[in-house]
């Protein structure tokens, strides 16, 4: 009986020790910062999608490439089926990659893609995400828009000197996007045959108040600020800070008062945005911001959701309603933001 | 059921040994289940401290990278500007300045595509090899996007250099007269800033930092064994990703490895954790000393108390033997346990119970047997004074007087001495008088055809005897030993001194009796019922009944020769 009972107790000692964890079969959604609005926003769009299909648990990396790749260490130990990585720094994205392939397990990266040669270092890592160029072209096809031909512009050439006089308002120096729209459009529209005359290019670190700020001193202190006849802007947050700096400044001027900015009568400057946030819809609803630039990250979800169901199950990617680029990468293109939207 | 009393545990075995095993069993989980419980939490500590220690140098590189990358962020933002103002010219002073600004950097030049100069921070002349022919610029124009990192290398971008440098790159734009060119922008930066952030942090004897390039090439260790590009830390880092506890050089070192921001480098920090083990070692030594001498201690106690409980109670069962070997005189005197007093208790009065009750009996016994002994000696009068009446009748008839006097004195005297005042124990003297008139008796009866004498050893006399212990021997010896019809028999009474004991014998010279009739002698006065040779087993029961077991009675006979009766009791009575 004392037997037994030592046994017993014993057994149940065993027991509580290596009571293991449970293995769930959800999948990983590592982000880079859920403090970013469009990060969170496009978190949103894929939880939505992905109800009663697929079960997903995001993870936030706070902006810490260190916190995220100890995040992505422990979840590797858990073997899920597959994980969604959100790199924050995209240059080191080649060791999670190294680290899913030693594993077997399927990854795909959305929103900060990878170096090519990283994405080649295994043939389950998948990409999901916009090509950085396309909102850069959308806006390049509103330029074309509001100045037609090149060689005989609109009325929006004010000094009819066949050039357009613009200014850039660049994100962070060196970011990825900040580099590649900036470059597309100035190189697209010179392609095109636009005559070019950059008045700066202001950097802004995709900031509304650094925005407003530079183009306070832009106007106010360079002696071409008279002649400014288009803004480009790489996100709608500097794209917003720059058209308050117009207002206060008079560029921007509401001669009938009717709260509107009609071109044709009054005083504006054409800006173009990209994101479509909610703040910029606003300003092009009311004329301020000529147009901006949806970065499509429903449809992406709607990819992703699909994406990962399809790997859960093996269905051949072959059969999915969109392309596999290298069966590796989705892209998703950039929209011109509609107001019917 | 005798394997089962074999099996039985004592008291002892059944108190010592369950709580050994218990003490021993529990200690041993407990301390286990500590030492593992010790182990995860100081793994897990060291474990978090390390991660700590590395993030932090993760950290402290990453600034100096942001520092770097901000710097060269700058000078781009200035390019751009400055160009497009068409002040391309001042950009030389701006270079300088960041340059001046940043210590550590040892010169900011923008070559244009085909590796000319552009603007300097410095007027040192450009080596005059082909600058698009070296690694940082080829790496700059495969992805504009990022920034560069070479490995540490000697300057080779001037002339005459001797520093070691990290080289920086990244292809970028610039203006000059409003017409955008591509160029690489080339910062180098020296190296001895990245050995200080590396010697300023504390990884413990032995720890050091490994920095390998996305293609597992080395780009700095501050382990002196790396010396030539291959250690087993190198090794370690290469397929490591994330913390591990590993062995370099017989040391305990906690490896992490991680990527640094910006750059396609990963940082592996080694730390020394051998303390982790020290401790370990040092918790298992003390762990074990404590569950050892727990262990002893606990054996210890619980035999003596197991000692304490079961001695008293083995005592009492030592007593119990003892009763049971007969011995009711023992009161049994014992200290211990409450429940072993009051047992000892019972059993003492217990004791007493059975030893009254035995005395009682014996008593009884001993009453019974005296009614029983008065009773034989009754059986003996009556055949003997019918006959011996009859012969005097028959004298008388034949006038034959003396002889009738003869035999009246021998009767009255043997009468005298039967009777004995009611005694059953005479002395011996009394009881051969009282065997000699009867002789006498007899002798006349059976007209002298027999003879008698006595053979008495000197001072036997005075010894005390059970009354008419002779007589019926002799009467059996008379009528069935000697043959009256030729007057030839002999009888001898003896009585003698052996051994302790007293001897008296009763011999014939009859015809002897076989071997086989001996023994059925022998059966018969041992039987209790009546019968023949009532007189001798009467004699042998009167005597046991009085003496108990010391009582001899023998026969031995040697045909047509002679038979003696001996009887062998113990000595009893004054001399």
């Amino acid at each position: 009986m004392k037997r037994m009972l030592v046994f017993g107790l014993l057994l149940t000692l065993f027991v509580a020790l290596t009571a293991c964890k449970q293995n769930n079969n959800s999948v990983p959604l590592i982000l880079y910062n859920e403090q970013d609005p469009y990060i969170l926003g496009f978190k949103e769009y894929i939880m939505e999608h992905a109800e009663n299909r697929i079960s997903i648990v995001s993870y936030d990396s706070q902006n810490s490439q260190v916190l995220q790749n100890e995040l992505i260490d422990d979840i590797l130990l858990d073997n899920p089926q597959l994980i969604i990585v959100n790199p924050v720094d995209r240059l080191g994205a080649y060791t999670i990659i190294d680290q899913a392939k030693e594993k077997d397990i399927p990854i795909i990266f959305i929103n900060r893609e990878p170096l090519p040669e990283d994405m080649n270092r295994y043939d389950k890592v998948y990409y999901i995400g916009a090509p950085a160029e396309t909102g850069a072209l959308i806006q390049v096809d509103m330029v074309v828009e509001l100045f037609g031909n090149p060689f005989g512009m609109s009325n929006l050439d004010r000094n009819n000197d066949n050039t357009i006089q613009l200014l850039v308002l660049k994100g962070e120096q060196g970011h990825q996007d900040a580099e590649i729209r900036t470059e597309v459009v100035l190189e697209e529209l010179e392609a095109l045959g636009y005559d070019l005359d950059i008045l700066s290019i202001e950097i802004c670190d995709w900031q509304k108040q650094i925005a407003h700020d530079k183009m306070m001193e832009f106007l106010t202190q360079d002696p071409d600020a008279s002649q400014l006849e288009l803004v480009i802007s790489n996100n709608d947050y500097m794209a917003i800070g720059a058209i308050d700096a117009m207002i206060e400044l008079g560029v921007f001027h509401d001669v009938n008062d009717d709260g509107v900015m009609d071109p044709t009568i009054d005083d504006w400057i054409p800006v173009l945005g990209i994101d479509a946030i909610e703040e910029a819809i606003a300003y092009v609803r009311d004329g301020y911001l000529y147009g901006t630039v949806l970065n499509d990250s429903e449809t992406m979800s709607i990819y992703l959701v699909d994406l990962v169901e399809a790997l859960l199950n093996g269905v051949d990617l072959a059969t999915l309603d969109f392309v596999l680029e290298d069966g590796k990468y989705i892209w998703v293109d950039y929209k011109k933001y509609e107001e019917t939207e | 059921m005798a394997r089962r009393t074999r099996r039985a545990p004592s008291i002892r075995t059944s108190i010592l040994y369950p709580s050994i095993i218990i003490v021993v069993v529990s200690l041993v989980v407990v301390t286990v289940m500590s030492y593992v419980n010790y182990i995860d939490t100081t793994e897990q500590i060291v474990q978090d401290s390390s991660k700590e220690i590395n993030k932090q140098i993760i950290l402290n590189f990453e600034n100096y990278i942001q520092s770097v990358i901000d710097t060269a962020d700058y000078i781009q933002e200035k390019t751009i500007e400055y160009g497009l103002r068409n002040q391309t010219n001042q950009l030389d002073d701006v270079y300088l300045q960041a340059s001046e600004v940043q210590t550590d950097i040892e010169s900011i030049v923008l070559l244009n595509m085909s590796g000319d100069p552009i603007i300097q921070s410095n007027s040192s002349a450009l080596a005059a090899t082909d600058l698009t022919q070296k690694n940082w610029f080829q790496d700059a124009s495969q992805d504009r996007a990022i920034y560069h990192f070479s490995s540490p290398h000697q300057q080779d971008i001037f002339a005459a250099s001797s520093v070691s440098v990290i080289t920086v790159t990244k292809l970028v734009d610039y203006y000059i007269a409003g017409v955008k060119h591509n160029g690489v922008l080339v910062v180098d930066i020296n190296i001895s800033n990245i050995i200080t952030l590396t010697e300023t942090t504390n990884l413990g004897d032995g720890g050091h930092i490994v920095i390998l390039n996305d293609d597992d090439s080395l780009i700095y260790t501050n382990n002196d064994y790396c010396d030539d590009g291959s250690c087993e830390s190198i090794e370690l880092a290469k397929d490591l990703f994330g913390g591990e506890s590993v062995e370099i050089n017989d040391t305990m070192m906690y490896a992490n490895v991680n990527t640094l921001y910006a750059t396609r480098w990963r940082m592996a920090t080694f730390i020394n954790i051998e303390i982790l083990r020290q401790s370990a070692n040092r918790n298992m030594v003390l762990l074990a000393l404590f569950t050892v001498s727990t262990i002893i201690v606990t054996i210890g106690v619980s035999s003596v108390v197991s000692r304490r409980i079961s001695s008293p109670i083995s005592k009492l069962s030592n007593h119990m033997q003892k009763i049971e070997q007969g011995d009711f005189y023992q009161e049994i005197e014992i200290d211990g346990q409450m429940e072993v007093i009051m047992l000892a208790h019972s059993f003492n009065s217990m004791i007493v119970e059975m030893r009254d009750l035995l005395d009682r009996i014996v008593e009884e016994q001993r009453a019974k047997r005296r009614t029983e002994f008065v009773a034989l000696q009754n059986q003996i009068n009556p055949h003997f004074l019918y006959n011996t009446l009859d012969s005097i009748v028959y004298l008388s008839e034949n006038k034959l007087n003396d002889k009738v006097i003869q035999m009246v004195i021998a009767l009255s005297r043997f009468f005298r001495i039967s009777i004995s005042r009611g005694q059953n124990i005479i002395r011996l003297s009394e009881e051969l008088e009282h065997a000699r008139n009867y002789l006498l008796i007899q002798q006349i009866r059976y007209n002298e055809r027999f003879d008698f004498q006595f053979d008495i050893a000197p001072g036997v006399e005075d010894f005390n005897v059970v009354k008419l212990s002779l007589q019926p021997l002799i009467e059996n010896a008379i009528y069935h030993g000697i043959n009256t019809e030729y007057g030839s028999g002999q009888i001898t009474i003896r009585a003698y001194q052996k051994h302790k004991k007293l001897i008296l014998e009763v011999e014939d010279n009859g015809y002897g009796l076989e071997e086989d009739k001996i023994q059925e002698l022998y059966r018969r006065i041992k039987e209790e019922t009546t019968g023949k040779s009532v007189g001798m087993r009467n004699v042998y029961q009167r005597l046991c009944l009085y003496y108990g077991q010391e009582v001899g009675f023998d026969i031995i006979s040697e045909l047509d020769e002679s038979t003696i009766i001996r009887l062998t009791i113990p000595l009893e009575g004054e001399k």
